[in-house]
């Protein structure tokens, strides 16, 4: 046990270590990009795993993420109020939203499969409500956000800076992550997703932890979609909004395994690289094969890494050391 | 205004005979193998190409490459089962959908890669049928009958046939049915060449109405599972009843606002029901 533990202290010091000089030795723009997108996505895994390691998988984050993403952005762009601002607004309204979303279902006791199609339902809400708003939108062609390259607008002309706030966005995430496995409500919430009503006897408010979990993790999305939309700058109800987003940052925390609190990292982090590789090695002389290559190896992943690849891999690093242990 | 919303009418509970068709395949998929599947409207998509290839590329004439084009989903449907489904058959609930979402990244870039990007169809001219004030395009009629009857049949079959019986009794109670002497894997293929045959019957009467792109089949996915849920999954009778309701609502609304108004509205009236009565307008609590 005790070796365990500082293996993987030991391990995510050197990791921390690795991505704190990262831009530094590697000076590549291209590259830096794609590490600013993986520690990107990884927060927003993260958060999202938040909720789906104790049974609640929601389909829908899409909606946290587009609020947190068009909120600062329309407000710069048409009243020219600062993202800095924007942001806490977006976050006000995504809490609103999440606790709208999350008290009914869980007032009503939707579980399981029943709370994945609502959310994947709100998902293409929101989406549908970009459209329809797109005097203001710019509905399916999506919206740019007005260049003026100073910080007061949360704009950088070193994009290292985004990088770095990916960074600490993350590890703000893995920190409440292990905050909450120390504290009573990962007790209440393991006992609520075992049985509802055996917790709820023994008096653990289920609907509030419930609801409370779900603002965290909606919080953090919008925060995540808030710095993706000023780091990308556009933002278009198929990118940030929607079923196919909310479906893609599933697809990174599962891949790497929810269960394990760098799980999301390491799933993004190869979702990210390989629909890049990919990308670059096909060119766009085949739009299109690229995805097929990555949607094939998704399937290939979930068939035989049902458990996510982080998750397989430390159970079985586990169990070896396990036996020296013994031994 | 008043014949607009009588024609929007009237065309809902057209739409609402191919959406119950549409709605049915799913619906049989999740009662019988207790998979959702994700990407059904693609496989609609699918068998829209599969269609026009055949007629357009190979010459073969508008009903046989229709029929062909049904077969050729139908083995679709086979190989889904064995190459995704199959393996995936004691993998938590949440694997197997995102198994078959990953399946919809497949199929709308592999449609993409092969036929490109472009509005492709067949141009077919129906005429339009005059009652008065109101006008109704024959091929809407056309696909409302067939769906029908295909309905009709496919009631027949589930209940008059010893494969039918086969298929419900899996669908009803697995061990039960396994003791007497049912191999569900069998029934498991069966029911996938069911839902894909459907899906290219579907695309089959889509050809006359509509021209067909990659993404021509996501709405369609979202559609169907809001009309199975809404009646309770499973429950044949309620997805029939339910599929109605939500053609009727979805073709007024967008006649008095806008289509993502509609859209909305059917997805709200989705989860109002799942608030509600989570087993849908028939389904039984479990």
């Amino acid at each position: 046990m005790q070796l365990k533990g500082k293996i993987a202290v030991y391990g995510q010091i050197a990791l921390l270590v690795v991505l704190v000089l990262l831009p530094f030795v590697v000076t590549s723009r291209y590259l830096t990009h794609i590490f600013t997108l993986i520690l990107l996505w990884s927060f927003v895994a993260t958060a999202w795993a938040y909720m789906a390691r104790f049974g609640m998988v929601s389909l829908g984050h899409g909606v946290f993420l587009g609020i947190g993403a068009y909120f600062p952005m329309l407000m710069f762009n048409y009243w020219g109020v600062t993202p800095w601002l924007g942001i806490l607004a977006g976050l006000v309204v995504a809490v609103a939203v999440a606790a709208l979303l999350g008290y009914t279902c869980f007032r009503f006791g939707l579980l399981g499969d029943y709370f994945a199609l609502v959310t994947l339902a709100v998902a293409e809400v929101s989406s549908l409500t970009v459209m329809a708003l797109r005097e203001v939108t710019g509905g399916s062609l999506g919206c740019t956000l007005c260049a003026t390259g100073r910080m007061a607008d949360m704009q950088f002309e070193d994009k290292r800076v985004y990088y770095f706030m990916a960074l600490i966005l993350l590890m703000g995430a893995v920190y409440i992550w292990r905050r909450i496995d120390r504290s009573p409500i990962r007790l209440a919430l393991t006992a609520i997703e075992e049985s509802e009503i055996a917790a709820s006897s023994l008096g653990v408010s289920v609907i509030r932890y419930k609801v409370l979990i779900t603002l965290l993790s909606a919080a953090l999305t919008a925060l995540g979609g808030a710095l993706y939309a000023q780091y990308v700058t556009y933002v278009s109800p198929d990118t940030i909004a929607g079923v196919s987003v909310s479906l893609a940052v599933c697809f990174k925390a599962i891949l790497g395994g929810m269960f394990t609190v760098l799980g999301p990292f390491v799933g993004s982090a190869i979702i990210v690289s390989l629909e890049e590789y990919i990308r670059i090695a096909l060119g766009t002389s085949f739009l299109g094969l690229s995805q097929i290559i990555f949607g094939v190896t998704l399937l290939l992943m979930i068939i035989f890494l049902p458990k996510g690849i982080l998750g397989s891999i430390s159970e079985k690093i586990a169990r070896r050391l396990d036996r020296v242990t013994v031994r | 205004m008043f014949d607009q919303i009588v024609m929007a009418l009237l065309n809902g509970i057209l739409l609402g005979g191919v959406l119950a068709l549409l709605a049915f395949g799913l619906n049989l998929i999740f009662g019988v193998v207790k998979i959702i599947h994700m990407a059904y409207g693609q496989f609609v998509m699918l068998g829209f190409y599969f269609i026009y290839y055949f007629y357009s590329s190979w010459s073969v004439p508008l009903i046989p490459a229709m029929a062909m084009g049904i077969v050729a989903m139908a083995l679709i449907g086979v190989l889904t089962q064995l190459l995704i489904i199959n393996p995936l058959l004691n993998a938590p609930r949440l694997n197997q959908l995102l198994a078959l979402a990953s399946l919809i990244i497949v199929v709308e870039n592999l449609a993409q890669v092969i036929w490109g990007a472009d509005y492709r169809g067949i141009p077919l001219s129906m005429p339009i049928i005059q009652f008065g004030d109101i006008y109704v395009r024959s091929s809407f009629l056309l696909a409302f009958g067939g769906a029908i009857l295909t309905l009709l049949l496919l009631y027949l079959f589930l209940n008059r046939t010893y494969l039918g019986l086969g298929i419900r009794a899996v669908a009803q109670d697995l061990d039960m049915a396994k003791a007497v002497g049912i191999n569900p894997k069998v029934i498991y293929i069966l029911t996938l060449a069911t839902g894909g045959a459907l899906t290219g019957l579907v695309a089959a009467f889509f050809v006359p109405i509509y021209t067909v792109h990659p993404h021509f089949g996501a709405s369609f996915t979202l559609m169907a599972f809001v009309i199975v849920v809404f009646g309770g999954m499973g429950n044949l009778l309620g997805g029939f009843i339910s599929a109605f309701i939500i053609g009727i609502v979805t073709s007024v609304t967008a006649v008095l606002s806008s289509a993502e108004a509609a859209n909305i509205l059917a997805l709200a009236l989705f989860i109002g029901m799942m608030m509600v009565r989570p087993q849908g307008l028939l389904g039984t609590e479990s």
